[in-house]
């Protein structure tokens, strides 16, 4: 499971993703982290069976938790050329057999190279 | 028998709902199926679409009188300049004319699209007074309905193929191909391949001078061959127009390409009529033999040099295969929308609303393309180069500090012991050794060098200093040998003199 943390300014220097980690036990990746002065968002990268523990454990520290849909397609948008298929580095993004464009919320690791490369700025990163 | 038939003869069909409609991919399937014999006698028309994006698109527009009235001089749609070099009140908006402040976001295809969408746009319009037009400005909210006229007048679209994209550089660029990954990690391409319009029609035998064609969603013609009409190299275009106001933002839409401009994605079809069995054959064509190359697009060239040849299956599949390498590739169009373009051509002949034309006049098919006559000089990277100063990465700061003096560069290239480049050392990187008490070389110079070849234009080279905040470039050769270093110090001398 993937989640995004938003920590607010006062927590920025505070070691919770390491507090979290020995309390749950749980083995975290961290596939993204931007902190500076006014806040900091990490994404990350959990074990299902330690998912809903660990959301847990970052609430009870103040952190807010956001767990999937990263990136949104707009269907009105969207013409389906695909050319977002070939800049996604983890593969989220694919064509189905009727060619209508799909991203797979699982896979995507909220890195943006999709957003400007949209002819129809059809796809926007949610803030 | 061999099959023949006229386009009265086929209408005729239409009119009484008797007629054979098929689509460009359901043809190709009867051809490989049933042969040319039976696809020609049972075939009345094959429908063919395309939706991409046409930079080479925009609309005429006529506004009517205001009271008092106004000889415009400039204009603004939505914020986008449209060309006001007609009468008192018509303009010409072009798609890729952009808004200066929303730049690459927004522009002439998105205020079309808007138009089309039935939204309010507003218009501001300025004007230098005359005794019979004196009213000096305008300030007002248009749509579509409060128009005289919108005609969508396009010098050229509809590419009978073209050239895949992919790119060779070290770096991300964003280009009219799209957005092209270092190193070649993706590639694009355009066009619908065997849906193509006039890849069904290769000779011009039935698509010329007057044909009717779905154009946007609405009823369009074929006006003449497109600008840069490329006939004897199998890169034909069309030049269209149709009637704004019957036209679909489905079909009509407003593009925008990072770091390059705006467009406008443009849905076409046509139909071809089977007259013979010649026809069938042609419209029976497949991907797989449609070829085109894939072309190197960090070479910022005319000439981008081809990488391989391939074919519209290899480009349709998703991946292709470079050297030992296989790359995801992607269209910029869309064929599933170009399925729906030709799918509703289709239906439309079906449903009797929509006969077919005979072309009054046939395109040409000799010809080639011109490149621009330049009457001044270009310059490239090889021409402006100097010699460059270079030093080996076991050198202490001291004797690369003593030679940057001595030779009064700002710039030392760091070669390895066969004279390829493996890196560079500015004069402040020596000053910031001296103020860190640094003695290795190796710990204050950069490894991860931009540089530029012999026969990069001047500008792409200042474009590339500017992006990376640089002010200079090592020239390499293919194996990386140092041809020469080119800085902005040249750079600004050379177009000081030419003021």
């Amino acid at each position: 499971m993937k989640a995004r943390l938003k920590f607010d300014k006062q927590r920025t220097a505070e070691p919770i993703i390491s507090t979290v980690v020995l309390k749950t036990k749980a083995l975290i990746n961290i596939l993204k982290a931007e902190v500076d002065e006014s806040a900091g968002e990490v994404l990350i990268e959990v074990p299902d069976d330690k998912a809903e523990s660990t959301i847990a454990a970052f609430k009870q520290e103040g952190v807010a938790v956001q767990v999937g849909g990263f990136i949104e397609i707009s269907r009105q948008r969207c013409i389906d050329c695909g050319h977002c298929i070939t800049l996604c580095p983890v593969q989220a993004i694919s064509a189905e057999e009727d060619l209508t464009v799909k991203i797979d919320q699982d896979r995507c690791i909220n890195c943006g190279a999709c957003v400007d490369c949209c002819p129809t700025r059809a796809i926007s990163m949610l803030q | 028998m061999k099959t023949q038939r006229t386009i009265e003869e086929i209408n005729e069909k239409i009119r009484r709902g008797e007629a054979t409609v098929v689509t460009a991919e359901e043809m190709t399937e009867i051809v490989k199926s049933r042969g040319v014999e039976v696809a020609a006698r049972d075939v009345d028309v094959v429908t063919t679409g395309t939706f991409g994006a046409m930079c080479s698109s925009g609309v005429f527009l006529n506004f009517g009188h205001s009271d008092p009235p106004i000889k415009i001089e400039n204009l603004t749609l939505n914020g986008v300049e449209a060309y006001h070099g007609n009468a008192a009140v018509d303009a010409y908006l072009g798609a890729t004319k952009m808004h200066p402040e929303k730049k690459f976001e927004y522009g002439g295809g998105h205020v079309i699209e808007d138009l089309v969408s039935g939204k309010e746009v507003e218009l501001i319009a300025t004007a230098y007074g005359t005794d019979c037009y004196p009213r000096r400005s305008v300030n007002t909210t248009i749509t579509l309905d409060d128009l005289n006229q919108a005609i969508l007048c396009n010098p050229r679209n509809a590419y009978q193929r073209y050239h895949a994209a992919t790119n060779g550089r070290d770096e991300l660029i964003y280009t009219y191909m799209g957005k092209l990954l270092p190193q070649y990690g993706n590639a694009t391409y355009s066009g619908a391949g065997e849906l193509n319009p006039l890849t069904n029609d290769p000779d011009y035998e039935t698509i010329g001078v007057g044909t009717r064609i779905f154009l946007g969603g609405g009823i369009g013609y074929v006006t003449g061959s497109g600008t840069q009409h490329d006939p004897g190299a199998g890169f034909g275009t069309l030049m269209v127009q149709g009637d704004l106001k019957k036209m679909s933002p489905r079909f009509l839409r407003g593009g925008s390409f990072t770091n390059y401009g705006t467009t406008l994605y443009v849905g076409i079809g046509i139909p071809i009529p089977i007259l013979n069995e010649g026809l069938a054959r042609k419209t029976g064509i497949s991907d797989s033999e449609i070829k085109t190359s894939l072309l190197d697009y960090g070479v910022p060239r005319r000439n981008r040099p081809i990488l391989k040849d391939t074919d519209y299956a290899e480009l349709k599949s998703g991946k292709i295969t470079l050297k030992d390498r296989t790359i995801p590739v992607a269209a910029l169009s869309s064929l599933k929308l170009a399925r729906e373009v030709a799918s509703t051509l289709k239906r439309w002949i079906e449903e009797k609303r929509f006969l077919l034309t005979q072309p009054q006049e046939r395109l040409p098919s000799t010809g080639s393309l011109k490149p621009m006559k330049i009457s001044r000089e270009t310059l490239f990277a090889q021409n402006i180069m100097l010699p460059a100063v270079t030093c080996r990465a076991e050198e202490d700061i001291d004797t690369v500090a003593k030679r940057i003096v001595e030779k009064n560069v700002n710039h030392v290239v760091v070669v390895t012991s066969t004279g390829t480049l493996c890196g560079i050392v500015t004069s402040f990187d020596i000053t910031r050794a001296v103020a860190l008490k640094e003695t290795k070389l190796a710990n204050v110079m950069t490894h991860q060098v931009v540089t530029s070849s012999p026969d990069e234009p001047v500008e792409s080279c200042a474009r590339k200093m500017k992006k990376h905040d640089i002010s200079a470039l090592p020239v390499i050769d293919a194996e990386k040998n140092i041809l020469g270093i080119v800085t902005s110090e040249r750079i600004s001398t050379l177009f000081g003199e030419y003021r």
